[in-house]
């Protein structure tokens, strides 16, 4: 009983120390507090509109199947945080995340779920194909794999035109046994191109543990070395880490020198999709996680650099009436008019097979 | 070795096993009389086709089946022949499907082997016949099996409509001029030429023709000629020859025998009751037209006389209409005027019969005066009328003609003259 | 005008896009260096250097992913699968991607691309370097469908692809690249979506793709030397868009209408356009529609099974002599 006082009170010790020293090292590091403040309202827009998107759910204003990223907001939020405007984006269908912190509107996107006219795919995509163009967000995938190649042929534009742009293109940690992984990377290792693959290994493969069914312990890190690339593993749960990685491969991408795989280790704390309860989890296994939410850590080293639970509040206040006032937008808007069924086939904007 | 249903004739599709003389587990001999077929036109006795035991016998005595149907087989010894496909009812065009291999010819053809009923009215068929209001029973088909194709139906509407100004010299199109060279000329067919061509082809292909003739007396009607021809000509201003007696002829011996008087549709007779008599006119070599008079059953032979003389003066002058072709039922050719004994005329589509009209010459003839038989010299013609064996039989149509003579050779002409 | 062989005018059509659009890039295995498996793309490289056509590993989802990448973010790229067959391979980037991402996305997505590919039999290669694949592409919306019969239709209705702000899937037929025919010289750009009426007539209509173009005009000779049979032949050149117009216009004038097809016979192309004109053209119908297509087997490899299979001259003959009355 008493060590377990004493470790209580050294730890309590060290963490004012540290508080202190954070206190008065620079606020400026390598980071910076504009960036983390912009990290931070990122992880909050994507918290809560998840959190909105999952209640909408359950009053089955959001139909269909849904892929919530709670838990994951800090591995998007720290990519995008390294991203310029014009870089391009690739992700699963498992993608709002990835969508939202390109800038993308909020009630375009609530109202792509909800299946209404202000949607931003119009009510014709849905919350698998989640796309910005302007915004860079180059789609959400449907098919494991698929985006992968893609990503490397935007990549590809951007090195044949010399404009210093890179596409960062993000998968789940299932994505690493299909074969378009393995064609991606070959090519992308070979033609040098400016692609960053991330890899957000959230431990499960839909309902199966990544590991029951992946030759190698860590999916994507391991597969690195067979395409001639470094093993590169992140705490996909700190912004600032997943900033610092994604950082260094854009950097690298853009002098020329070629793509990077990075592996994210990452929680989600729903199921696979709105339909799984995930009873699969072994027990505890969600609550040790949630220790390690990635909103928990960041408020906190928010705090370690000095800025006050007054601006972070606010911030989150300010994400919360931005998510409420979105969701009342795209109640209001009605559901897409039937002309629009068998528009944007083509080019030319119909769908016309004959003369 | 398989034994088949044979081929009997061109258009047969199907034949009626009759009788059996060997049953199933006799021995055979290749020539033996086996089995017997009938149709509706031929009974026909079939020999074995090889030396053996009758193994199977697949079809009954009195079943009717297609054409190449197996309808029993013979163990012979050999090695089974492979299996064949059905030979189609054209046996010329068999012997060349064969030669497409099965599995290439299979997905090429997947409709049935018999196709070809003259019913069934293609959709562009019926269109034509519903924007035209025709009566598809008067369009004659010359697709397979008979069937009225699309051309059928355009060439019938041609013919009723261009017929008139084919006949005019001064067509919009002239037939275009002779080529000569070489030793010979080429003449290119005019229009009325093309059409007569089509039109006898196609009712050779359509009618089986079987033609009868008949030596008839025309003292008769010469008698009546004699005594009222010169007033007649003064004046009606044409004169008075045979064709109205034998049309008014025709008329009374249709009346006894009506069957004359129809045209084939499916497998229906269909017999009009009045008769619109068509009389074919050259013109002038350049061609050969055939207006109508319309309900000649209903005139007196001097109507019929004044009737055919207007065809022939508006034939000739070009001032015949679409509606003087229209509907005939029977037809006379009349061929006489260059002396020909007798001709085998062509069948005037969709009629059953047609009847030649050829020279009346004097000649020196057996008459029997008062029980004795004596020679005399009397005007003899021969009238041949070609029929159509679908429709009726020669004891029919000899009937019809004995008839016909017997009217031309006894009635009283003098009184159907003014 | 020059005569060119089908595969000089794959190249010259390429060529001419090329030159004239920095844009277009073109990728794909052994295209580059060693100018093609079927030297349909020789000196492509030596024009335009490697950043411009460049070799890949053998990787068809990767390369036709990366031509649909390059496409979304403004190059015009043609993308060469080697073996049509082989876009079974890369079918979900086809069918699941590149056809359905500007409908999905509302309009906001392009993809001007060229997938171009060697289609069809007769080269004894065996069933899975043989099939005639366009109606695979024929059925997914979102495509457009090309298949030249002539080295002039290669160079015109290539340029035409490249130039489309659509994906097209271009079938080039491996038994024709060695046929020769007139090119128009000087810049040529076809019309994608039109047939074109290569041989009039007034008795049967056959409509005919690609390597099956020939065959039918043969086979329509020798039913007017031979049978007094007037066929009018028409080279269908793109399966999507159809030009039903031109169809609809011989069958006006013959009433009949025959397909000939080098793919099988299950949902081959023709029963498509067998099916739109029974359904719009029923009534003027004179014969029943006739599909000459090869049996729904898998390709044979020896030079007599493969011949029997694919329609030939004489089965086209045949068959239509036969149908016709």
């Amino acid at each position: 009983m008493a060590k377990a006082a004493s470790k209580k009170r050294a730890t309590k010790k060290r963490a004012v120390k540290a508080k202190a020293a954070a206190k008065a090292s620079n606020k400026n590091d390598d980071i910076g507090e504009e960036k983390r403040l912009k990290m931070w309202e990122l992880q909050l827009e994507v918290r809560h509109l998840e959190q909105r998107a999952h209640d909408l759910f359950f009053q089955n204003m959001i139909k269909g199947t849904s892929h919530l990223a709670i838990g994951q907001e800090a591995v998007s939020a720290g990519c995008a945080a390294a991203m310029c405007d014009d870089d391009y984006t690739f992700c699963t269908y498992r993608g709002h995340a990835h969508t939202l912190v390109r800038g993308t509107s909020m009630t375009g996107m609530l109202g792509e779920l909800m299946g209404r006219s202000c949607g931003m795919l119009g009510g014709k995509g849905g919350s698998m194909h989640l796309t910005d163009v302007e915004k860079g967000a180059m789609g959400s995938y449907a098919i494991i794999g698929a985006h992968l190649p893609i990503a490397a042929g935007a990549a590809w534009q951007a090195q044949y035109k010399g404009t210093g742009q890179v596409a960062f293109c993000f998968f789940g940690d299932g994505t690493t046994n299909i074969g378009a992984f393995h064609e991606a990377l070959n090519f992308a290792v070979i033609w040098k191109l400016p692609v960053i693959f991330v890899c957000e290994n959230n431990l499960y493969m839909e309902y199966t543990p990544i590991s029951e069914v992946t030759a190698v312990e860590h999916p994507a890190a391991d597969r690195a070395a067979a395409y001639g690339l470094p093993s590169i593993i992140v705490d996909g749960n700190d912004a600032d880490a997943v900033y610092r990685v994604a950082r260094d491969a854009a950097a690298k991408a853009r002098a020329g020198d070629g793509p990077s795989l990075i592996e994210a280790k990452t929680y989600r704390h729903s199921g696979h999709s709105r339909a799984d309860p995930a009873t699969y989890r072994p027990k505890g296994e969600l609550e040790k996680w949630m220790e390690r939410d990635p909103l928990k850590i960041y408020r906190e080293r928010l705090g370690e650099f000095g800025v006050t639970k007054k601006v972070i509040d606010s911030i989150e206040k300010d994400v919360l009436r931005r998510v409420d006032e979105a969701t009342e937008a795209a109640k209001e808007s009605p559901p897409p008019s039937d002309d629009v069924l068998m528009t944007d086939v083509y080019a030319d904007g119909g769908s016309s097979w004959r003369n | 070795m398989d034994v088949l249903m044979p081929q009997l004739g061109e258009t047969v599709a199907e034949g009626t096993l009759t009788i059996w003389h060997k049953s199933a587990g006799d021995k055979v001999t290749s020539g033996e009389l086996l089995f017997e077929i009938g149709t509706d036109k031929v009974e026909m006795e079939v020999p074995a086709p090889a030396t053996g035991v009758l193994q199977v016998i697949n079809v009954d005595a009195g079943e009717t089946v297609p054409v190449g149907t197996v309808l029993a087989v013979i163990d012979d010894g050999k090695a089974a022949s492979p299996a064949k496909e059905t030979p189609k009812a054209e046996p010329a065009k068999a012997a060349e499907s064969a030669s497409a291999p099965a599995p290439a010819a299979a997905p090429a053809v997947s409709k049935p082997a018999a196709r070809g009923d003259q019913h069934k009215l293609s959709p562009v068929v019926r269109k034509l016949v519903a924007e035209n209001n025709l009566d598809p029973a008067q369009i004659t088909g010359t697709g397979r099996d008979g069937r009225i194709k699309k051309a059928d139906v355009l060439a019938y509407l041609k013919g009723a409509s261009a017929a008139a100004p084919a006949a005019r010299p001064s067509a919009p199109a002239p037939a275009p001029a002779p080529r000569s060279g070489d030793g010979r000329t080429v003449i290119p067919f005019n229009r009325i030429r093309q059409m007569t061509a089509e039109h006898m082809v196609r009712s050779k292909t359509v009618s089986p023709h079987v033609h009868q003739g008949m030596e008839v007396d025309f003292s008769g009607v010469d008698r009546a000629r004699k005594a009222k021809g010169a007033a007649w000509k003064a004046r009606e201003g044409f004169s008075l020859n045979y064709l109205p007696f034998i049309a008014r002829a025709v008329c009374d011996a249709i009346a006894e025998f009506p069957n004359i008087n129809a045209h084939v549709e499916g497998d229906n007779l269909v017999v009009h009751d009045s008769v619109n008599l068509s009389i074919a006119v050259d013109l002038n070599f350049e061609g050969l037209v055939a207006p109508v008079i319309q309900n000649a059953s209903a005139m007196t032979a001097v109507e019929i006389a004044r009737a055919v003389a207007d065809l022939a003066n508006r034939a000739r002058s070009n001032q015949l209409t679409s509606d003087d072709y229209a509907g005939a039922t029977y037809t006379i050719s009349n061929n006489g005027s260059f002396g020909t004994y007798f001709t085998t005329p062509i069948i005037n589509q969709p009629q059953v019969a047609i009847l030649s009209t050829d020279a009346i010459t004097q000649r020196p003839w057996v008459v029997n005066v008062d029980g004795e038989d004596m020679m005399a010299i009397r005007p003899i013609g021969v009238l041949t009328q070609a029929f159509d064996h679908r429709a009726i039989d020669g004891a029919y149509s000899a009937a019809f003609l004995r008839r016909l003579k017997e009217i031309i050779e006894t009635k009283d002409w003098s009184a159907a003259l003014p | 005008m020059a005569e060119l062989t089908y595969r000089e005018a794959v190249i010259e059509g390429i060529a001419q896009e090329m030159r004239r659009d920095e844009d277009v890039v073109f990728l794909g295995e052994d295209i580059a260096k060693a100018g093609g498996v079927f030297k349909a793309t020789v000196g492509l490289y030596d024009e335009f250097g490697p950043l411009r056509v460049r070799d890949t590993p053998i990787s068809e989802q990767a390369i036709l992913g990366a031509a649909m990448g390059a496409a979304m973010t403004g190059l015009k790229p043609i993308a060469e699968i080697m073996f049509s067959d082989f876009l079974a391979v890369c079918w979900d980037i086809v069918a699941n991607q590149i056809a359905k991402s500007r409908y999905m996305t509302n309009g906001q997505v392009d993809v001007p691309l060229v997938i171009r590919t060697a289609n069809g039999g007769g080269a004894r290669f065996g069933a899975q370097h043989s099939q005639s694949v366009e109606n695979w592409a024929m059925m997914i919306p979102g495509l457009k469908v090309v298949a030249p019969s002539t080295p002039a239709d290669i160079k015109g209705l290539m340029a035409a692809a490249i130039r489309d702000p659509d994906p097209v899937l271009f079938f080039e037929q491996k038994s024709l690249y060695a046929t020769k025919g007139e090119v128009p010289d000087g810049e040529h750009v076809d019309e994608i979506g039109t047939a074109k009426v290569v041989r009039e007539g007034d008795d049967v209509t056959i409509v005919a793709l690609a390597a099956m173009v020939p065959r039918a005009l043969a086979a329509a000779e020798r039913l007017q030397s031979e049978a007094g049979i007037s066929a009018s032949v028409v080279d269908l050149r793109s399966l999507v868009p159809l030009d039903t117009k031109t169809i609809f216009e011989q069958v006006e004038k013959t009433s009949r209408l025959v397909t000939v097809e080098e793919n099988p016979r299950l949902c081959g192309w023709g029963a498509e356009v067998s099916s739109i004109v029974a359904e719009e053209m029923f009534w003027n119908l004179d014969m029943p529609i006739v599909r000459i297509t090869t049996p729904h087997i898998p390709l044979p490899s020896a030079d007599e099974l493969e011949d029997i299979a694919l329609p030939s001259v004489d089965r086209i003959f045949e068959t239509v002599r036969r149908e016709v009355d």
